[in-house]
């Protein structure tokens, strides 16, 4: 079968809005095919994947492949061989990083060291979760390792779940940050209610694969995962973008 | 630029200079995950793909040897996981070759015959185990032959000691039951399968105790397994599912 030839009519269309592009036969078959395994799906973006023959098609912050006809799925971790990347993460992380950074200084529960930060790192977090509450133990030294934390909630129960009001709470404290540290040390905060982004940032954790507390990620919006000990994470961070890679 | 044509002198040299599947899978593996072994590689239903089996888990590598998914493969059509179709089919085949002499089985006892036979790895130390042995008259009784293969997991230390000693017991089948309620195995020690089946599970992908399979190597959840009515359902819906394929 041969497809037509761009006519006038798809070329205007693009002129006039590219985000309303005519979707390829590929697509639609990678569409299709989500549909089948996967109804309840939804799909953010489907785009040719460096796999030569396969779109790859990002769902809720993860990743699948579908080959061009529709016909097979591929799930897990894609790897060049060639340059050692994880082309998965990678992929993934540019995402990340624009809905990450898409939040605003005024939303974030920002620890910096005091002078000028080497990395900071953005962590979903949870009130009562117990490695969260350990690595806000840690956060001088992570501080002292040029690391600025940047911490968003995550309240793993969900909107409306004890956990979830006590993230209010402490964001609707006097001394936000000291009510979040005390929080962390196990002390209960006093009730309060206000204006507050906890439920916008849970919606973001799930749209970035946030799938635990605490997930962290990096400047360049690589999801390094959960908890890792001050040198270890300024280790990973200083190794990122060099393609050596860890697998197995 | 441009590329010369490929003239037949060309595609006959590259033809003869081909890499078979295995070098292909090697050489990928080798800048990704160095140490790792290559069990098996084979062509995978995905077409321009090898399946391949490294360090247990399945790999699927580009007929180029450029790309490697750590992962699981679909039919979409069929909604088919083709990866666990395979690996019950490489599990099948591995147990196949376990002899009766290296696994301790509890059969039904008449006058019920044996239906289906699921293979368990099995830790003496593991507490999911015990349960499970403790309803082995009942999975009996439903018709379930059991065999078990020793996979003593180090996080368990000292376990590897007790499957041994069981199986240096005179009556083996006694002392596993025994060992399986708490009892001290002692420390008898004689030739025994323990180390080679703790590394044909490991090979097998296997992580955890305790691993049940099908006849037809199909892993079933711990979740159906701990039933014995749940079990001997799933075993009848596999066999009629096998039925209809073949």
């Amino acid at each position: 079968m041969k497809f037509p030839r761009f006519s006038a009519f798809v070329l205007c269309s693009l002129v006039f809005s590219a985000a309303y592009a005519a979707e390829s036969p590929t697509d639609a078959a990678a569409r299709k095919a989500l549909q089948e395994l996967v109804p309840q799906a939804k799909i953010d973006k489907i785009e040719p994947a460096p796999l030569p023959g396969f779109q790859q098609v990002i769902i809720g912050g993860q990743l699948v492949y579908v080959s061009d006809d529709g016909k097979y799925l591929l799930q897990g971790t894609l790897f060049d061989s060639q340059t050692k990347r994880d082309l998965t993460a990678a992929r993934l992380a540019v995402d990340n990083k624009l809905k990450v950074d898409a939040v605003p200084l005024t939303k974030r529960i920002v620890f910096a060291p005091a002078g000028k930060p080497k990395y900071k790192v953005t962590v979903f977090t949870d009130l009562d979760c117990g490695y969260c509450r350990k690595l806000h133990s840690q956060i001088a030294d992570y501080n002292k390792a040029g690391i600025e934390v940047d911490y968003l909630f995550f309240p793993r129960s969900g909107i409306g779940s004890p956990s979830y009001d006590k993230a209010v709470s402490v964001w609707c404290a006097k001394d936000r940050k000291a009510a979040f540290t005390a929080a962390k040390a196990g002390a209960n905060p006093a009730p309060l209610k206000c204006e507050n982004p906890v439920a916008e940032q849970f919606t973001l954790g799930t749209q970035v694969g946030v799938d635990g507390t605490p997930t962290i990620f990096a400047p360049d919006g690589t999801k390094l995962g959960g908890y890792l000990p001050p040198d270890q994470m300024l280790a990973r961070l200083e190794s990122l973008g060099k393609s050596t890679l860890p697998v197995n | 630029m441009r590329f010369p044509m490929f003239t037949l002198g060309v595609l006959l040299a590259a033809n003869a200079f081909a890499a078979t599947p295995e070098e292909t899978v090697r050489q990928a593996m080798a800048g990704l995950a160095p140490n790792v072994k290559i069990d098996a590689v084979q062509e995978s239903p995905v077409p321009g793909f090898y399946e391949a089996i490294a360090g247990g888990q399945f790999v699927y590598v580009s007929k180029d040897g450029r790309y490697v998914i750590d992962g699981s493969a679909y039919d979409v059509a069929n909604k088919r996981d083709l990866t666990q179709s395979s690996r019950a089919r490489v599990r099948k085949l591995a147990l196949d070759k376990v002899g009766p002499d290296k696994r301790i089985t509890f059969s039904p006892k008449m006058p019920m015959t044996s239906k289906h036979t699921v293979t368990v790895f099995t830790d003496v130390d593991c507490p999911f185990c015990r349960r499970f042995h403790e309803q082995i008259a009942q999975y009996n009784a439903k018709g379930i032959t059991v065999n078990y293969l020793f996979y003593p997991l180090s996080i368990h230390p000292g376990a590897d000691k007790k499957a041994e000693a069981v199986w240096c017991s005179k009556d083996r089948a006694n002392a596993f039951t025994a060992a399986m309620a708490g009892q001290d195995p002692g420390k008898a020690t004689c030739p025994n399968p323990v180390p080679e089946l703790t590394q044909l599970a490991q090979s097998l992908g296997i992580s955890g105790t305790p691993t049940i399979l099908a006849d037809d190597g199909t892993q079933i959840p711990m979740q159906i397994a701990t039933s014995p009515d749940q079990l001997a359902a799933e075993l009848d819906r596999l066999a009629a599912a096998n039925a209809a394929k073949n």
